[in-house]
């Protein structure tokens, strides 16, 4: 059920975002090409196609925000609903399945503005000068850290998805508890949102500010500074991992709660 | 056998209001039956309450002696009053999602109904009028070989043609093992398809009686209604 | 024959009797098939189930014959038919008496009406 449900999210966005993630790259190429004419001086056209490409670049970010908030709207609590909540199929795997999906596509998002930032600075100067810089930095990395530098990445990687998942949860979370209220629920959904991002935030001071971190300090005193920037770096990355899980695990759970027992469809 | 559908003392409140009180209910399998009454006596809310889009605020609701949930779900073919198709599909697109996410589906059967009813299956959801859009839905649901239909208003908003034509397909569909319950305040078209009726006001079960004995008392059950439901 | 229902008669009943008239009337000739249960049920647009019931009744009355493996067909005892006729024929008689009797007509002016209406008719 939850692939099907998977594939069915990805055909209804991906028909909105893919072709604007085309047109990003295309018009990246295009406007390389419009600069490969002209000479090294700044003239009109290159400006107008620099202005166009940072307009497609943010509008491609705006809706893939704008899409995964619609979506999760639009095909669980209005009309649409009343097909969604019917289909023989657990309500968890309804969020998770549009988490995945709002998941890939904001990564895909990312990837696609790095794609056309690299088109668009793609030159002789990317092979001679910008990808031996990067490699000479990245074996520098490697060699200082040794095995743990491959931990990093992972735990930098992790840590970024469970932040995103976390952002894409607190979303859902709001818009659910918006649906309890029967008027103003755009209003009220917005309240939610602004209530748990407070939530959240004192309960992080409070994790933070607790006592028993004092001897960390102590303890990262009595290594060297290497191996203390590994130990600092490890622990915040297991720190945002784990808060975020949680929080994201309390948002699921909110949500999940609501679309079961407090549904109300129009 | 067990009921299809039962309810003991069920009880539905949203805030002060309660739009079902008390209701007691037994529906055996095989009958088509009548939920009749005006608009915004609690005929939609027992038809959720069966599909678990609500839950009760009292007493319970069992599906073929289950609470409703995933396993009802399975057997319950709901046909609501609005309409839920989305607008990026094509016809072939929701004959498939339903393919793929109930069983029991026969898509087959769906696209003989929707020939006969001329309409494309790649015509795009988008496109269609209110009345094909509410075609559709109906061959959705009547294509499905499901123990419940809950039907919500099917005749309501649409012209005498194609109410014909949807008390056609209820009754070509018929299968004394499955139960059809049809919720509406128009009764004089459907009576003669009703095995059993049900009379709702206000919350409340008002009366529960199969249509025969209505009849024998020399009444339809439209003129009942009428006198039952004076203003 | 178009299915007239009227509203405030029980359905199986108005079915029993139509079904029995197009058999007496010959567009059910003795012997032959009749459609199944589904197909009668909807071209009359009633439940099945009332349809079930209304040609179990004729069954019982020995007009209709169930084969086990075929379906429904009209008994070919023309004796059935002929009593079946005449019970129904009865029936409208008794019915007309007893309205006429209302009207507070006599034997003798219900005999003559009778014979000039039948004169007219066949004229």
């Amino acid at each position: 059920m939850l692939t099907r449900l998977i594939k069915y999210e990805l055909k209804a966005t991906g028909r909105v975002l893919l072709p604007l993630y085309a047109v990003l790259l295309v018009f990246a190429a295009v406007s390389k090409l419009i600069f490969s004419f002209s000479d090294n001086s700044f003239s009109v056209p290159e400006a107008i196609s620099i202005m166009i490409y940072i307009m497609i670049l943010i509008g491609m970010f705006v809706m893939t925000f704008v899409v995964m908030i619609q979506r999760f709207y639009k095909n669980l609590l209005s009309d649409e609903g009343y097909l969604m909540f019917t289909l023989p199929t657990m309500t968890w795997k309804h969020i998770t399945s549009k988490l995945l999906v709002s998941t890939i596509w904001n990564i895909g998002s990312f990837l696609a503005a790095i794609l056309s930032i690299i088109i668009l600075a793609f030159d002789e100067i990317f092979f001679t000068d910008f990808l031996p810089d990067l490699f000479r930095s990245l074996s520098e990395f490697f060699s200082i850290f040794g095995l743990n530098s491959g931990l990093f990445i992972l735990e930098f990687i992790l840590a970024g998805i469970i932040c995103m998942v976390s952002g894409i949860l607190i979303i859902y979370a709001s818009i659910a508890l918006g649906h309890l209220f029967s008027q103003h629920r755009v209003l009220a959904s917005l309240g939610a949102f602004l209530a748990l991002s407070t939530v959240s935030q004192i309960l992080f001071f409070c994790v933070t500010s607790l006592p028993g971190l004092d001897f960390l300090s102590e303890y990262i005193d009595s290594l060297d500074s290497l191996q203390a920037s590994a130990f600092m770096f490890h622990w915040v990355m297991w720190f945002i991992i784990i808060f975020f899980g949680l929080l994201s695990a309390g948002y699921f759970f909110i949500t999940n709660h609501i679309l079961n027992k407090r549904l109300n469809l129009e | 056998m067990t009921p299809i559908l039962e309810c003991n003392g069920l009880t539905k409140a949203f805030g002060h209001k309660k739009a079902l009180s008390d209701v007691n209910l037994k529906i055996d399998h095989g009958q088509i039956v009548g939920l009749l009454g005006p608009n915004g006596s609690g005929k939609t809310t027992l038809i959720k309450l069966a599909n678990a889009l609500l839950t009760p605020s009292a007493g319970e609701i069992r599906i073929s002696g289950m609470t409703p949930g995933l396993s009802t779900k399975k057997i319950i073919s709901y046909l609501p009053e609005r309409n839920y198709l989305n607008d990026w599909m094509r016809v072939h697109d929701i004959i498939g999602l339903f393919s793929d996410f109930y069983e029991d589906f026969k898509p087959e059967k769906a696209y003989d109904m929707l020939k006969r009813l001329d309409i494309s299956a790649s015509d795009r959801l988008k496109t269609l009028s209110k009345g094909t859009k509410e075609k559709v839905q109906l061959v959705l649901v009547m294509s499905r070989e499901a123990e419940l239909y809950l039907l919500d208003e099917p005749i309501g908003g649409v012209d005498p043609a194609a109410r014909d034509y949807i008390l056609e397909t209820i009754i070509s569909n018929y299968n004394p093992e499955a139960t059809v319950i049809i919720s509406t305040h128009l009764i004089s078209d459907i009576e003669k398809v009703l095995d059993y009726v049900v009379f709702i006001n206000e919350g409340r079960v008002v009366l529960s009686s199969s249509v025969d004995d209505i009849r024998e008392q020399g009444k339809s059950v439209d003129g009942l209604f009428r006198e039952v439901f004076r203003c | 024959m178009p299915w007239d229902l009227k509203p405030d008669r029980p359905i199986y009943t108005q079915l029993v009797e139509h079904i029995e008239l197009m058999i007496l009337s010959g567009v059910y000739p003795p012997g032959s098939k009749l459609p199944s249960v589904r197909d009668l049920a909807k071209e009359a647009s009633v439940n099945p189930n009332t349809m079930q019931r209304a040609l179990s009744k004729l069954e019982e009355d020995g007009l209709v014959i169930t084969h086990r493996t075929s379906g429904r067909s009209i008994t070919e005892d023309s004796e059935m038919i002929k009593k079946a006729k005449t019970r129904i024929a009865r029936e409208q008689v008794l019915e007309f008496l007893e309205k006429m009797q209302k009207l507070g007509f006599d034997q003798k002016e219900i005999l003559s009406i009778i014979t000039g209406m039948i004169e007219e008719v066949r004229g």
